[in-house]
């Protein structure tokens, strides 16, 4: 039997949930986003906006295994941040440790900040 | 390379009564085997995806394809936890809509075959009115639903503006049941799910306004009571204290008293004072009690025996006709003859007058006017809709809150027995299993019966003999053959500018100003811009429209004096309209310049007045018979084959090759938007359009027709010349051909229309070929020649 809830409006995609720190030559973004390696994101910047896309895939799954429960969120996620100063000229360098994607943007040289 | 459809295949979780949703988070909770198990092999996959498709019937366990609808929803798993009693508890989102390919009962759980159906993305202005009316009825819900619904769930209705995304939110907050839901789902455009919903939420909204209804009737019913209650003591003790008979008996003897002094007819009294008796022997706390009274009060006000007396001035009558409207010569005159027979024969049997005609052309206006000539009272009440004959008779007095019907409850206003009472569009009435008005209209309108009408709840004969009965309706097709039997129709045809400029001048504007306080020395609206919105800013056979844009122009000159005092005398040129209405809505349509073979001017008669419609034949090579598409009746398509077989048997004179009607089929097509009422006058106009185009000779485009004709060829005359003539005018055209037969219906025609057009009368449909396709008419002259030659 599958009986439903009262269903409710959300993105159609996830949203993981980020930090955004001031440095001396831009911004860093960090998101919490275990499972996503680096080359599976997109970042994309038009003016202050800056959104952050991918997908989650589950690649522990194996023969023989099966969900007991489940909490995380898998397919795609996607995740628009707004700056305070226009991006679109900044240097993006993208980097996936220890379950956080970390993308850094550097407007060192550009003379609007 | 062309692209592949991505059809994919998932598991699939049947849902029993919901519909999940793109763009929808839903909590769900599985339980079936095979359910469980299609969750479990969505969880073993990567992307956590299924298919969550609707039972159609929520109480098969396994459903097959034909049990599930064909439309649902991709979802991906966002949580799934584990219930005591074993159940999956998930929480899904709804992603893309799909259309199931194949469903796949292989494995312990369904697998399904689907390709993406991207949803509607059609875009239109009326999907923006569609958007806010939707929003503005949801609110309304809302607040019937729960009246401190949190300001979020309000917010929700504005912050969605994808129509789409709105009307699915919309459907799950108000919980709309599986079938509704799926409906929306599977809307094929954004306007129709808009559609959808405001239905479904319209209905949400009358179920709940019901049952408020229902609450707080029973809660104000019981104070009612109790109120009555603690008086009732309080006059007894009153009473008590003054030594008085009960206040009950002051009643019955009041109305003993008032009895006494109406004009009763004999039996009329003797049933009120029995009813009376009964009364006066009830406790004024019986269930009774208050149903005599109220019947009795009834009895009381009506007008059994009082009339007013007639004006019988003819001169002044006149007078105040011509007062009222303009022109509508027929009518008035008819009036006036009445007048005539009244003043000789009092008690003459009123004719039952029925005025026909587009809206705004002074129909409920001119039954008001005959009131006043007369000197009668004017009572109006509206058909349109009913369909139930307790509103015209009443329900019998053993209802709960029995009532006369409409007709005697317009006598008791009217307060006289000899009222002119307009019962309004008679063309709208309605009929069902409550019984047919229409029937109990005939027995109103008899003068056999009327004399003793017998109302349900009064059930006494009340004489509506003296009654002037006047009908009003926009087309006759839809009157029920006796009751318009019964009645004399007059007919209120359309309106040439002339006279729209006429009655705007001398009716429409003074009336205007009046009700907007201002005078003529101070705002002038020159005759110039009256023509202007008549031809610009309106479209239609009677003057509301003008009225109300006349209305509109004094208001905004009401307000610029309001504003400034010392403003001059004001005059509006045509070229403020731009200013005050914004640009013309209405551009002159326009005769086409000119016709390709296959193509001839019509002109039809609608409700709304006339117009001219362009009516267009192709060949169809390799194709048989005769396909007809467009605005058809089936007498149209009747008219097209008497057409066609006439050309056939004719071939010869007209120099077509008969092969033509053989080996090719013809397609006719009467473009939508002219809605002809009168089927058969498209006749000559089909057989022109057939004949351009078997003979391949183009049809005259400055000259449009109209006429039925037979198989022989003859051409009978039609109705509506008045509204075809002015449609036919108002579009450049110059000349129309009409059957021979309407020759006389041109003296209903203003004198400028007549004189401005051209005017050719057909007895034969040769007569029609040779003027409307001139190189056709050389032809056929050239046949008729050959044999003598
Ligand atoms: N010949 C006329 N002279 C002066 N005023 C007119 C004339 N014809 C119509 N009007 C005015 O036009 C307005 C609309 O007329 P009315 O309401 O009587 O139309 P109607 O024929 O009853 O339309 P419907 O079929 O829509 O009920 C009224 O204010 C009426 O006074
Ligand atoms: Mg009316």
């Amino acid at each position: 039997m599958s009986s439903p809830g009262r269903s409710w409006p959300s993105p159609a995609p996830w949203q993981p949930s980020a930090d955004v720190y001031r440095t001396r030559d831009g911004w860093v973004l960090k998101f919490d986003l275990a499972g996503v390696r680096a080359d599976e994101v997109t970042v994309s910047i038009r003016g202050r906006r800056v959104c952050v896309s991918g997908v989650r895939r589950d690649t522990v799954v194996e023969e023989g295994c099966s969900y007991y429960a489940m909490e995380i969120s898998y397919n795609r996620f996607e995740r628009y941040l707004d700056m305070p100063a226009d991006l679109e000229n900044a240097r993006v360098t993208i980097e996936a440790q220890d379950g956080l994607l970390t993308v850094r943007m550097s407007t060192e040289g550009n003379e609007y900040v | 390379m062309s692209e592949q459809p991505v059809v994919y295949e998932l598991p699939v979780l049947p849902l029993k009564n919901a519909v999940l949703f793109p763009y929808l988070v839903m909590p769900l909770s599985a339980g079936r085997p095979a359910s469980i198990a299609a969750v479990e092999a969505a969880l073993a996959s990567e992307s956590k995806e299924v298919l969550v498709f609707t039972q159609r019937d929520g109480d098969v366990d396994v459903p097959t394809q034909d049990e599930l609808y064909a439309i649902g929803t991709k979802a991906v798993i966002r949580k799934m936890s584990r219930s005591e009693e074993g159940h999956l508890e998930l929480l899904v989102m709804g992603m893309e809509r799909v259309a199931m390919v194949k469903l796949d009962h292989s494995e312990p759980f369904l697998k399904a075959r689907v390709a993406p159906l991207p949803l509607p993305e059609d875009t239109s202005s009326e999907l923006e009115a569609l958007q806010g009316a939707l929003i503005d009825l949801a609110g309304e819900a809302l607040t019937l639903a729960q009246p401190n619904a949190p300001q979020e769930l309000r917010g929700l209705l504005v912050a969605n503006d994808d129509p789409l995304r709105l009307s699915f939110v919309l459907a799950s907050m108000f919980s709309l049941d599986a079938v509704k839901s799926q409906s929306v789902l599977e809307a094929p455009s954004r306007a129709e799910a808009l559609r959808l919903l405001h239905k479904y939420l319209t209905h949400e909204v009358q179920v709940l306004e019901l049952r408020n209804k229902i609450t707080s009737e029973a809660r104000s019913e019981m104070n009612k009571e109790q109120r009555e209650y603690m008086l009732r003591q309080q006059m007894r003790a009153i009473q008590q204290e003054l030594g008085d008979k009960g206040g009950e008996q002051a009643e019955a003897d009041q109305l003993r008293e008032r009895l006494d002094k109406a004009d009763l007819p004999e039996e009329i009294l003797k049933e009120a004072t029995r009813e009376l008796n009964r009364l006066a022997k009830l406790p004024p706390g019986a269930p009774d009690y208050n149903v005599i009274r109220t019947y009795l009060d009834y009895v009381l006000e009506l007008p059994w025996r009082k009339g007013t007396e007639d004006s019988l001035d003819i001169a002044r009558a006149r007078r105040v006709l011509d007062e009222d409207h303009f022109g509508l010569k027929d009518v008035k005159e008819r009036i006036l003859e009445h007048l005539g027979v009244l003043k000789l024969n009092p008690d003459a049997k009123a004719p039952i007058l029925c005025f026909v005609g587009a809206p705004g052309v002074g129909k409920t206006s001119l039954g008001q006017s005959i009131a006043r000539a007369l000197n009668r009272k004017f009572e109006r009440l509206s058909l349109g809709g009913l369909h139930d004959e307790a509103e015209l008779r009443g329900h019998r007095r053993t209802y709960i809150g029995a009532l006369p019907g409409r007709v005697l409850q317009a006598m008791r206003r009217a307060g006289a027995n000899n009222p002119v009472l307009m019962l309004d569009e008679v063309d709208k009435l309605g009929h069902d299993f409550r019984g047919d008005p229409a029937a109990a209209l005939l027995e109103i309108l008899d003068p056999e019966q009327n004399k003793t009408f017998r109302d349900n709840y009064l059930d006494l004969p009340f004489d509506l003999s003296k009654v002037l009965f006047v009908t009003t309706a926009n087309a006759l097709d839809t009157i029920p053959a006796p009751l318009l039997d019964r009645m004399e129709l007059l007919r209120l045809s359309g309106y040439s500018e002339e006279e729209k400029l006429q009655i705007a001048k001398r009716y429409l504007l003074p009336r205007q100003l009046k009700e907007t306080g201002l005078t003529v020395e101070r705002c002038s609206i020159p005759d110039a811009t009256v023509r202007k919105i008549i031809s610009g800013y309106t479209r239609e056979a009677g003057v509301r429209q003008l009225e109300r844009a006349i209305g509109r122009a004094a208001r905004k000159i009401a307000l610029r004096y309001a504003e400034n005092q010392d403003l001059a005398a004001c005059t509006i040129q045509p070229d403020d309209l731009i200013e005050m209405f914004g640009p013309e809505p209405f551009t002159q349509e326009q005769a086409r310049r000119e016709l390709p073979p296959g193509v001839s001017t019509g002109l039809a008669w609608t409700e709304a007045g006339g117009d001219v419609l362009y009516i267009e034949a192709t060949l169809l090579p390799d194709g048989k018979g005769l396909t007809l598409t467009g605005q058809l009746g089936e007498v149209m398509q009747e008219s097209a084959k008497a057409a066609q077989s006439y050309l056939w048997s004719h071939a010869g004179d007209f120099d077509i090759a008969p092969s033509l009607f053989k080996d090719a089929g013809v397609h006719v097509h009467v473009p939508a938007g002219a809605i002809p009422k009168d089927g058969p006058s498209a006749g000559v106009t089909m057989a022109t359009a057939l004949a351009s185009l078997y003979s391949k000779l183009p049809a005259r485009s400055d000259l449009a027709m109209t006429g039925e004709i037979t198989l022989t060829g003859l051409v009978l005359p039609i109705g509506g010349v008045k509204e075809k003539v002015l449609a036919a005018r108002r579009a450049g055209l110059q000349s129309v051909i009409l059957p021979k037969g309407n020759q006389k219906d041109l003296r209903d025609l203003p004198e400028e229309v007549r004189n401005e057009m051209k005017f050719l009368f057909a007895e034969r449909i040769e007569d029609v070929l040779r003027a409307a396709i001139p190189q056709l008419g050389d032809r056929m002259s050239r046949v008729k020649m050959r044999p003598a030659a």
